[in-house]
């Protein structure tokens, strides 16, 4: 019987000591932009490579959602990156009220990008479209235009100062109220004053004609150019690189893309519609594309967080296709 | 006797020292978990118009139910549902603040800073961008905006948003909205008038 016991016994030990368990792996929470999720998913691959024991789990969402997972809903996020390196001292460098600290310290600028105007081989006009006529182009009434809810991501915003910059670079422009302002009801005008144009949109943001088609996100846009829904979208340029869209590079004074011109870009403003997060206002202001990176102050693992902002900036310097512009 | 004791003690040691040899368990873990239920008794919605309503969640649960389908997307793509979403019809929680008419905006905001606004088309089911599963732009069916407090069948979650949240809802399955607009923790409605 005792033997029987003991046969139990050492099956038991065998059972439990030796049975090939999997490991759990720290998981390591990556909130990024949606305009970097192509190259962070690079990155994740190769960082899972080099640390086969942590899951990189990578969310996208637009900037001011990427940081209110940190600062309002409190979630325990690794690293966090966005598209406008200026939301981070704005968002992040106050205080904590479950911690006392601030949600973070620092951050690193590391990317710039520019807008582009993204098309396809099936868009009106396709062959046609060049860097010094593409205004006209778009201005045509059989030609449909998109962009991105500037309520909901940075791309949106900053496709419609490029068309406030383009009226004050080329002569005789009227591209805003052609492409964007006449197309709702009432339609949007201009205020000038202090040398800054102003554009305030309405609460809800939906166009009254086909001219000009917006939704909530990137992907959505370029979805409707890839359908052949519209001809073309505002756009950052390596997402229209990662989609393997054409695209037209416009002159470095109108795309956001220089710190030479920065006091240009300054003189364009979009006014939100209304304050859709208590925490940062309607107002913004041209200013050149800068993306940062930080670690939030109570990010669970702090140094493998590092790891990877490490990496993201070193595979930032080495480009491809997809990526944004390393910062020089 | 003796020995078949002395054996099942030695089984039961080394069946312990076995358990813990995995070492994946967590001490926390050998406590039994109950896990409670959100406490939401002190939580109320406000509404106000030319005059001010505040609700319990029982109040809210008073008025008439309606159930639907819902779905989301977030705008990078990333798809929430579907679920059967049941709740107050957000015309119906605004009737006895006078309702909105023509030009009249309602915006829905919550405790953590957010806040959207509906137009008054959009209250009548129309003006919203609608998806298959697959994220292919459809036609969008008729449309209502629920205030949701139960989400498959059990009580809205706070985790998920509870015990309001905004859902776009369709009687046709499959049917996504933009995410956007799905404010979650819903405890202030403004009826701004045209």
């Amino acid at each position: 019987m005792l033997l029987a016991f003991f046969l139990i016994a050492l099956l038991c030990i065998s059972v439990g000591c030796t049975s090939d368990m999997p490991q759990e792996k720290t998981v390591l929470k990556v909130l990024p932009a949606g305009s970097l999720l192509q190259p962070f998913d690079e990155v994740e691959k190769a960082f899972e490579a080099q640390h086969p024991d942590v899951d990189v789990q990578v969310e996208g969402h637009g900037s001011i959602q990427v940081i209110r997972q940190v600062t309002d809903l409190h979630r325990p996020i690794d690293v966090v990156a966005v598209a406008d390196a200026s939301l981070i001292p704005d968002l992040m460098f106050r205080t904590d009220s479950t911690t006392g600290a601030n949600f973070t310290d620092s951050y690193t600028p590391f990317a710039t990008n520019a807008m582009v105007i993204a098309y396809t081989n099936r868009s009106r006009y396709a062959d046609e479209i060049t860097t010094e006529n593409w205004g006209e182009v778009l201005s045509r009434t059989d030609v449909r235009v998109g962009i991105s809810n500037p309520m909901l991501d940075a791309a949106g915003y900053r496709s419609i100062m490029v068309t406030l910059l383009a009226d004050q670079y080329y002569q005789n422009s009227t591209l805003f109220p052609v492409l964007i302002g006449s197309h709702f009801t009432p339609p949007l005008v201009t205020e000038d004053g202090d040398g800054i144009v102003t554009v305030r949109l309405p609460e809800v943001l939906r166009p009254s004609d086909e001219k000009l088609v917006i939704r909530d996100g990137s992907i959505f846009v370029l979805s409707h150019l890839e359908a052949g829904g519209i001809d073309y979208a505002f756009e950052y340029r390596n997402v229209a690189e990662g989609h393997n869209l054409r695209w037209i590079n416009l002159p470095q004074e109108i795309d956001l893309s220089s710190p030479d011109y920065a006091e240009e870009y300054g003189k364009v403003r979009v006014i939100l519609g209304f304050q859709r997060f208590s925490a940062i206002g309607q107002d913004r202001t041209g200013q050149p594309i800068v993306y940062a990176v930080t670690i939030p102050n109570s990010a669970p693992n702090r140094e493998l967080a590092q790891e990877f902002a490490d990496l993201v900036i070193q595979m930032t310097k080495s480009g491809g296709k997809g990526w944004p512009a390393t910062l020089n | 006797m003796i020995r078949t004791a002395t054996g099942i003690c030695v089984m039961l040691i080394v069946f312990c020292s076995c358990a813990g040899c995995t070492g994946t368990t967590p001490a926390a873990s050998l406590q039994p978990v109950t896990p409670s239920a959100d406490d939401f008794s002190t939580w109320n919605l406000t509404v106000n118009s030319t005059t001010r309503q505040v609700y319990s969640l029982d109040q809210i649960r008073a008025f008439p139910s309606t159930t639907g389908h819902g779905f989301a997307v977030s705008t990078v793509g990333i798809k929430y549902g579907p679920y059967i979403c049941k709740g107050v019809l957000l015309t119906d929680l605004l009737k006895p603040s006078g309702g909105i008419a023509p030009g009249d905006q309602v915006w829905i905001s919550a405790p953590d800073g957010y806040l959207w606004v509906f137009d008054y088309d959009q209250m009548q089911g129309t003006g919203f961008i609608t998806f298959n599963e697959s994220l292919k732009e459809i036609p969008s069916p008729p449309l209502r905006i629920l205030l949701m407090y139960e989400q498959d069948g059990k009580p809205l979650s706070y985790n998920d948003g509870g015990p309001l949240r905004v859902a776009i809802i369709s009687d046709e399955k499959g049917v996504v909205t933009e995410g956007s607009a799905w404010v979650k923790w819903v405890d202030s409605i403004e009826i701004k008038k045209k």
